[in-house]
């Protein structure tokens, strides 16, 4: 009997009433403890951080009083915010374009046949499991001002003569080559496993099938591989850039936003002027300023995907 | 193996077992409850100086089981003291005493007048060392919010060989010195790095270390009434002479330090002369490092207004939040660790130094004398460090660093604006911009009086900060 069936006979319609009803409930209850979730860890402060971003709330008073957008022109008129904006621009995109393009690389390369590629897939793994604090701990002497491994290395080999150094912690550009360093050091696992997961479910025929009509590497790589993967790459894409614009702890671990100010990014910015000068109403409006372009960002990221689905 | 029938039994005692057990839960909880009021709850740093958490711990553990209070410490490293502050005022929940290393004031609402407890303490002592009283206590609201039993001196450390070589053996005394010596260290001991290590970061260390420039060159942040000041011609001579002393002796590690990395570059022997208190000092003498033969220490730097200041390296400030259930057993333990100023100095190895000069007195001293003997006490201490320096007497100019020793915020008191620009580095930030550079001194100058400004007025709108008529 089709359901089109059961929907026809009056006698089983009450019971198919109370089913569906039920169905609906339990789609409820199952839904609840995700919806709380969303709500009380993301909504609520999201909305408490709007607020508090209007007000004059600082961190040693529980009271406040309504400001508008005072809290906004100031940070506008800060060259220290305008630096840390730029900084997230750069530091985002340049790190998830090289941990894409690389990504790729590892993603390719572990699709093949080769001895020892269980330990490979693990110490490749192993960044991405790692605690931050405890990495960038390591980090920290690589780049180390006075003692960095990396500058006795170069000495070593010849690169850096008498008197030359590398401050790479110390001066603005070489430090946020070292922050974009460590966070790339970071995500190339999730990315890389992404995209194996997306490499591998490309089935096998289709390429068999682009090699019987003639396609070469590049035209396979870009007419077939490519397209198939874009739902997938869209989301490893659209994660990792909303992780790092709002991602503080490799920059906070590392350079703590120096020199004088010039390697913050937008969260890090935050935490120094919201919880450590206490004024959080400024912190509040560093933190949030970029939530209208993340949310355009993901919409359109979105968007894409479903597209490619489709397809 | 058991029958059905003996497994229905024994559950069944079971059962009963835990309905009896809950039954008497909420006695036990009551019980547990009515304990809970002696509860002591004392959030600490993670001292500097590793064995004196190894006496404070059992030493408040100790106290609390001798009055029937359970006292729990929790340390958290330095960096953490603030974020931890806040996020417990956020919660209206956690420790009863919370210890500030440097300014408390930010968190003055939320804590209780101590005022009665500093009262009993310098019925017992006398006052307290003034750079303590101006970290504790805001005038503007007359509210005591803090009560320290500790501040650190903060020397200058100097490679004995190395300055001897270039002819100033005793160390530099001006920050002239500094400039002059720079060229001449770069010549004597090419394998150092830094010549001279004076801070420049986003960090604790070089928070102070620029403070004491700048105070030394006759400016400062604040006059004595709570007006900002910053933008002053002698404001712009510490920035000029900071630039002037970047070019010939500093190099761009000194703008990426954190609070270690001075300590290690000096205890490497890759820098001539740092500001920092002894703990850099007793890590040497614990790891036997070869610089230990060479470390030695001189007071703070006169500059060229003849003004010699160093800030305090460290002012405790123990605060009891107003959420605490335990107000009364806090005071109680607050006066208890000052009356134990003289076995915290010693468990620090004389890090600490006591804010309370007459808690360090010998006993049956009368009131009038109780500071000079606690002093006296103090110098013996410095003057034949018990820890094993050699010479013996390598520490005694601690003994005379409270007429160079100030408080953040000086000339005035500390306040949550001097505390909010501390913390947010404006002035490392200006000083690092001007001898590297970035800015001219003008231009980072004036970049920072603005922010100063507008951080100094965001407080006073709160009622917690004086000034603003004779703001520059």
């Amino acid at each position: 009997m089709s359901t089109a069936d059961l929907a026809l006979t009056p006698a089983r319609a009450p019971a198919l009433e109370t089913l569906s009803r039920r169905d609906r409930r339990l789609g409820k209850i199952l839904l609840a403890p995700a919806l709380a979730y969303i709500f009380l860890l993301v909504a609520l402060p999201f909305l408490l951080a709007l607020f508090l971003s209007l007000t004059n709330s600082s961190a040693g008073s529980l009271d406040f009083s309504f400001v508008g957008l005072q809290n906004f022109r100031s940070v506008l008129r800060s060259a220290v915010f305008l630096r840390a904006l730029r900084n997230t621009f750069i530091f985002t995109f340049v790190s998830q374009l090289l941990v894409i393009v690389m990504g790729n690389i590892l993603a390719r390369a572990l699709m093949r046949p080769f001895r020892g590629k269980l330990l490979v897939r693990f110490l490749i793994l192993l960044p991405w499991a790692a605690p931050i604090s405890l990495a960038t701990l390591g980090w920290l002497w690589i780049f180390d001002s006075t003692f960095s491994v990396i500058n006795w290395l170069l000495k070593v080999v010849g690169w850096l003569g008498p008197g030359q150094w590398y401050y790479w912690l110390g001066d603005p550009v070489l430090g946020m080559i070292a922050i974009i360093t460590v966070h790339v050091w970071r995500m190339l696992p999730f990315s890389t496993v992404i995209l194996l997961a997306g490499l591998t479910s490309i089935p096998k025929e289709v390429h068999e099938a682009a090699d019987i009509d003639g396609a070469g590497p590049l035209a396979k790589t870009f007419q077939i591989t490519l397209p198939m993967m874009l739902p997938i790459l869209t989301v490893a894409v659209l994660f990792g850039v909303v992780f790092t614009f709002t991602d503080m702890s490799v920059v906070y671990l590392l350079t703590r936003g120096g020199p004088y100010n010039s390697t913050h990014v937008l969260a890090s910015l935050a935490f120094q002027d919201g919880v450590l000068g206490g004024d959080v109403g400024r912190g509040a409006a560093v933190a949030i300023f970029l939530v209208p372009l993340l949310v355009v960002m993901a919409v359109v990221m979105l968007r894409i995907s479903r597209r490619a689905e489709v397809v | 193996m058991h029958s059905r029938r003996q497994f229905i039994l024994k559950g069944a005692k079971l059962v009963a077992a835990g309905a009896a057990a809950t039954s008497v839960g909420p006695t036990v909880f009551a019980r547990g409850a009515a304990g809970a009021d002696k509860t002591l709850k004392v959030l600490q740093w993670a001292h500097f100086v590793p064995a004196y958490d190894k006496w404070f711990d059992p030493w408040a553990k100790e106290w609390g089981s001798k009055r029937g209070v359970e006292v729990t410490v929790d340390h958290v490293g330095f960096a953490d003291v603030v974020p931890r502050a806040t996020a417990e005022v956020a919660a209206q929940s956690g420790h009863d005493i919370h210890m500030f290393i440097g300014l408390a004031s930010a968190f003055e609402e939320h804590v209780i007048d101590v005022k009665d407890v500093v009262g009993t303490l310098e019925k017992k002592y006398g006052k307290s060392v003034d750079l303590a009283h101006r970290s504790t206590y805001n005038p503007f609201t007359k509210k005591q919010f803090a009560v320290s039993d500790m501040w650190v001196p903060d020397p200058g450390n100097y490679h004995k060989k190395v300055w001897t070589d270039i002819g100033m053996p005793a160390g530099p005394a001006t920050y002239e010195d500094l400039v002059k010596a720079a060229p001449e260290i770069k010549r004597v001991a090419p394998q150092m790095q830094i010549p001279i290590g004076v801070g420049l970061s986003q960090d604790i260390d070089s928070n102070m270390a620029v403070r004491n420039m700048l105070w030394c060159h006759g400016g400062s942040i604040q006059d004595k009434d709570g007006n900002v000041v910053l933008n002053s011609p002698e404001t712009l001579k510490a920035l000029e002479y900071a630039k002037r002393l970047y070019s010939v002796g500093m190099t761009q590690a000194v703008l990426s330090w954190n609070a270690a990395s001075n300590n290690q570059a000096f205890n490497a022997q890759e820098t001539a002369y740092i500001l920092n208190s002894i703990s850099a000092y007793r890590t040497a003498q614990d790891n036997k490092l070869p610089v230990l033969e060479n470390y030695f220490f001189v007071p703070a730097l006169k500059g060229p207004t003849g003004i010699q200041l160093a800030s305090e390296h460290v002012m405790s400030g123990y605060v009891i939040w107003k959420f605490s259930k335990s107000q009364e057993i806090a005071k109680e333990f607050l006066v208890a660790l000052v009356d134990a100023s003289r076995d915290s100095m010693l468990a620090s190895k004389l890090y600490n130094f006591p804010s309370f000069y007459g808690a360090a007195a010998d006993p049956n001293t009368p009131m009038a004398k109780k500071a000079e003997s606690g002093a006296a006490w103090i110098a013996k201490q410095c003057n034949a460090d018990p820890f094993g320096s050699q010479p013996g007497d390598k520490l005694s100019l601690l003994a005379k660093a409270l007429p160079w020793s100030t408080n953040l915020g000086y000339p005035g008191f500390a306040n949550p604006a001097e505390g909010e620009i501390f913390d947010t580095y404006v002035i490392t930030d200006m000083f690092a911009k001007a001898a590297t550079g970035a800015l001219s001194p003008k231009d980072a100058l004036n970049e920072a009086s603005n922010r100063c400004k507008e951080i100094f007025g965001k407080w006073r709108k709160k009622g917690m900060v004086a000034g603003d008529s004779k703001d520059r």
